[in-house]
């Protein structure tokens, strides 16, 4: 991944509604070519930073380059594609055929697509004639998604954009979005289904509260995410039998009341009873994803954040697990 | 046109980034032209194709002409030197106007905003003002054939006969004048939400058409409301063209106030972006 021309660049970037920070000193390179996956809670920054490099919103401070530029001249080349959230309407105008919107969209690029190019690539060929407020919500996607690649962009955001799409839509729009990567082109998506960001993206950055908590590829994220928490109660609490149970990572004892963070959580709980622990009360549960930001970046950051945000993470985790 | 501008100083790319910039080969006057005219034919054909938007623009304006005409003898003088018949076509020039512009922008304008997809364009090489000025085009473009065909009407059931170039004069003045509709049809449509842009728009429509005495001559109405009349822009847009057919000039404060509603309207479309920017939501 080293050098390849840097595509994407955020310097210090710090951003805030009101009082409210949504892009907190965010640093952030994006090589040529790749595939990133931003991850986070609602309200991580992921619709900022989107938003901030297609130049909608100028941070308060810091520095920001798209291919090389501006945000604001790179979009004015017609070099940068995206799929923006699109609130309660479609992202698409009313009344129209959607070959009307993708022909006029083409129009307004230099160098667009071909049009019957578009057509495969978003597999909307079926959906040409129909007009663009009677589409469901997956067909609606494939149109954006349509209109996001028709100026032949370098670089494409797509922010959440499976989120009004059912499981099988959502495989058929990740391989088109895949196939779209794989020739050169730099792919930012924002999401928090860390399936899918571990599935398509060269690489996962985790954002939260406005900051980069963790950074790598997605099976290293996937990895840590496995970490499952095992709290019970022991007669016994003895801190170095427990620390060398299998697959321990973390532990915390507190009385009688024990906290271990385990990679693998049966092999932990059978090598508990193999070495006669007396143990009640187990519990099983997913770590969250704070714990895995620790387990990946080992940043005391993140630790310290755990305690501020678990809900929101464990959130995260539980749309990613099932 | 030029305070319509969404144009800022943000716009402009510094010198840093232009050193960083990939070199690129710059374009031709048509190259830029090419998109606009795209655009701007997209959104005329959209109004077009919408038949509700077609039923209430011209069936309004056409079917009061038709309805009003037989309240009073057709020759009857009621302004000046300005018979019924020829006032009450100029009135529903004006009325058909205004519901043109205000439907163009207005409803429609507030549900494509909501939809995202104002946002969508915003992200394609077309500048940011593109949008707004293109918007306006496309209300005045269908304000024209609105105009002529009240004139239409006028001429054939209303036996309203002018010369030839008082015709023109005439259909050209009302059309130019017709901005402020038009601007003031974006605004709505920049500032009301969906839900009540259909309400807002409905109501502006009658309280314009009344107050600016278009269903009934401006001095025949009590002097509390006359003067309600005179800050209203219908009643500047209907009284120069009642002035240009009674020979009369055309008095600069009409022009005034037309131009100062442009101008407010338009700052406070801007305003409303810049607002929408610094949020992140435009």
């Amino acid at each position: 991944m080293r050098g390849r021309p840097v595509s994407l660049s955020f310097q210090g970037v710090t951003h805030c509604y009101g009082s409210r920070i949504a892009l907190d000193g965010l640093d952030l390179r994006v090589p040529q070519g790749e595939v990133l996956a931003l991850l986070g809670p609602n309200g991580a920054g992921k619709s900022t930073t989107i938003s901030v490099l297609l130049g909608l919103v100028r941070p308060q401070r810091g520095r920001v380059e798209v291919l090389g530029s501006d945000p604001r001249r790179a979009v004015a080349d017609g070099r940068v594609g995206a799929m923006l959230q699109s609130g309660s309407g479609i992202g698409l105008p009313p009344g129209v055929r959607v070959d009307q919107a993708l022909r006029l969209v083409r129009k307004l690029y230099k160098r667009p697509l071909p049009l019957a190019q578009i057509v495969e690539r978003a597999d909307i060929g079926a959906l040409m004639r129909r007009r663009t407020d009677r589409l469901s919500g997956g067909q609606a996607q494939r149109v954006r998604f349509a209109i996001a690649i028709a100026g032949d962009p370098e670089v494409v955001f797509l922010d959440e954009p499976t989120s009004a799409m059912d499981v099988e839509s959502r495989q058929g729009f990740w391989r088109m979005m895949r196939d779209f990567g794989n020739e050169g082109r730099t792919v930012l998506f924002a999401t928090h289904h860390l399936a899918e960001a571990d599935e398509i993206a060269d690489r996962v950055v985790v954002l939260n509260h406005g900051k980069v908590v963790a950074d790598g590829p997605g099976a290293t994220l996937k990895a840590a995410v496995a970490t499952r928490r095992l709290r019970f109660v022991t007669d016994e609490p003895n801190r170095l039998v427990l620390g060398e149970l299998d697959g321990v990572t973390e532990l915390a004892v507190c009385g009688t009341g024990v906290s271990i963070d385990s990679l693998d959580a049966d092999a932990t709980i059978r090598d508990l009873v193999a070495r006669g622990v007396p143990f009640r009360d187990l519990e099983v549960t997913g770590a969250g994803l704070e714990q895995a930001f620790v387990a990946l970046t080992g940043c005391g950051e993140a630790r310290a954040r755990s305690a501020a945000a678990p809900r929101a993470a464990d959130a995260v985790l539980g749309v990613a697990r099932d | 046109m030029t305070d319509l501008s969404l144009v800022t100083p943000d716009l402009a790319i510094d010198d840093r980034d232009r050193a960083s910039a990939v070199p690129r080969p710059r374009d031709g006057w048509r190259a830029r032209l090419t998109p606009l005219l795209a655009y701007g034919g997209f959104e005329v054909g959209r109004l077009v194709r919408s038949w509700k938007f077609l039923a209430i623009t011209v069936g309004f304006p056409v079917t009061f002409y038709l309805l009003f005409l037989g309240d009073r003898p057709a020759g009857q003088v009621v302004d000046g030197a300005v018979t019924w018949r020829v006032y009450l076509m100029v009135a529903m020039c004006s009325f058909g106007a205004l519901v043109a512009a205000l439907m163009a922008g207005g409803t429609r304008l507030s549900m494509e905003r909501a939809s995202g997809w104002a946002r969508q364009l915003r992200i394609t090489p077309i500048p940011a003002w593109s949008y707004v000025c293109t918007k306006v085009t496309a209300s005045m473009l269908v304000v024209l054939p609105v105009i002529i065909l009240v004139e239409v009407v006028g001429a054939g059931f209303g036996g309203v006969q002018l010369p030839a170039a008082t015709w023109v004069g005439l259909t050209v003045l009302l059309w130019a004048t017709s901005l402020p509709f038009a601007v003031l049809g974006v605004f709505i449509g920049f500032v009301v939400a969906t839900e009540a842009a259909f309400p807002v728009v409905t109501g502006l429509m009658f309280v314009l058409g009344y107050f600016g005495g278009l269903f009934n001559p401006v001095d025949r109405m009590p002097g509390a409301l006359q003067s309600i009349a005179h800050v209203m822009p219908s009643y500047h847009h209907d009284a120069l063209g009642l002035a240009a057919l009674d020979g009369q000039t055309l008095s600069l404060s009409h022009w005034l106030v037309l131009a100062g509603y442009v101008a407010v309207l338009g700052v406070a479309i801007a305003w409303k972006h810049r607002v929408e920017e610094a949020r992140g939501l435009a």
